[in-house]
């Protein structure tokens, strides 16, 4: 699985990455973007299996790089790792095609309900 | 529809969302108690603002030492000498967490903003026409660490 970890700060994504490992996905390959319109460049050289992407960011916002791919007909999974924790972001994001949303803070168990719901294995 | 001064925040909400970050992301018990606020000069703030039918932003404040021992244990790893950007960085996400999740105790629509760190000496963190809220004093083994909710009045209201 080769997954897209997309976050303007640097410690939230060392703590994702740490907290895949703790969840036992230690053997996926993870690439690192910074912004929403670097992830939107990786996507269109190399696209990933899976997004992991925070919301809110400077530039293209995380839902706004969802909808974009989308728009492009990209067909990998997407999920968001986000401090929006209210329903109605939850209902944008499925709506808009993210198959989870995990809500910061999080455990590594999140990962693992959030992965299996999706029908991700390890 | 709900302004800005007829929103009301119960600080317990408030404790149990950040004795739920620190507990979850820095595996560290903190309790409400220890001393008031009161800045130095190795003093670090960090801050993200809630806009939209309710304005205001919350606020963390810790000193400069400990902000490294929170960005240690966020991050895993050795808690570093100084204040850098990854311990900038650590301190925005942690009230960015808080504010996120704040997010649920106000009214829908609310934007959550990006976080900044304020930190370098005798500077002090104002923002205009805004009124503390709640304020609310945290120990840990880490030491004392402070949250605040700060309303600020729309330009209409200001």
């Amino acid at each position: 699985m080769n997954v897209l970890l997309v976050d303007d700060s640097k410690a939230m994504r060392a703590i994702v990455k740490h907290k895949l490992r703790e969840a036992g996905y230690g053997h996926w390959s993870i690439s690192e973007a910074h912004s929403g319109d670097e992830a939107y460049e990786i996507s269109r050289t190399s696209p990933p299996d899976l997004f992991l992407c925070d919301w809110n960011m400077p530039g293209i916002s995380g839902f706004d790089l969802l909808q974009k791919l989308k728009s492009d007909g990209c067909t990998a999974r997407f999920g968001f790792v986000t401090s929006e924790s209210g329903p109605e972001a939850r209902a944008m994001a499925i709506d808009a095609g993210a198959l989870f949303l995990i809500v910061k803070p999080f455990t590594a168990e999140d990962f693992q309900l959030a992965f299996e719901s999706a029908g991700l294995r390890q | 529809m709900p302004t800005n001064s007829t929103v009301e925040i119960s600080p317990s909400d408030v404790a149990q969302i950040v004795e739920s970050v620190f507990g979850t992301m820095l595996s560290l018990e903190v309790n409400q108690g220890g001393t008031p606020l009161s800045p130095d000069e190795n003093h670090l703030t960090s801050a993200v603002y809630l806009t939209g039918e309710w304005n205001g932003a919350l606020l963390v404040d810790c000193g400069a030492e400990q902000a490294c021992r929170f960005a240690g244990r966020l991050l895993s790893m050795d808690p570093p000498g100084t204040v850098d950007d990854d311990v900038r960085d650590a301190l925005g996400e942690l009230a960015n967490m808080i504010g996120g999740n704040l997010k649920c105790l106000l009214p829908h629509g609310i934007q959550l903003g990006l976080p900044s760190v304020a930190d370098g000496g005798t500077l002090h963190f104002r923002i205009p026409h805004a009124e503390v809220m709640e304020r609310l004093t945290f120990q840990c083994a880490d030491g004392s660490f402070w949250i605040t909710i700060l309303r600020i009045a729309p330009k209409a209201e200001a």
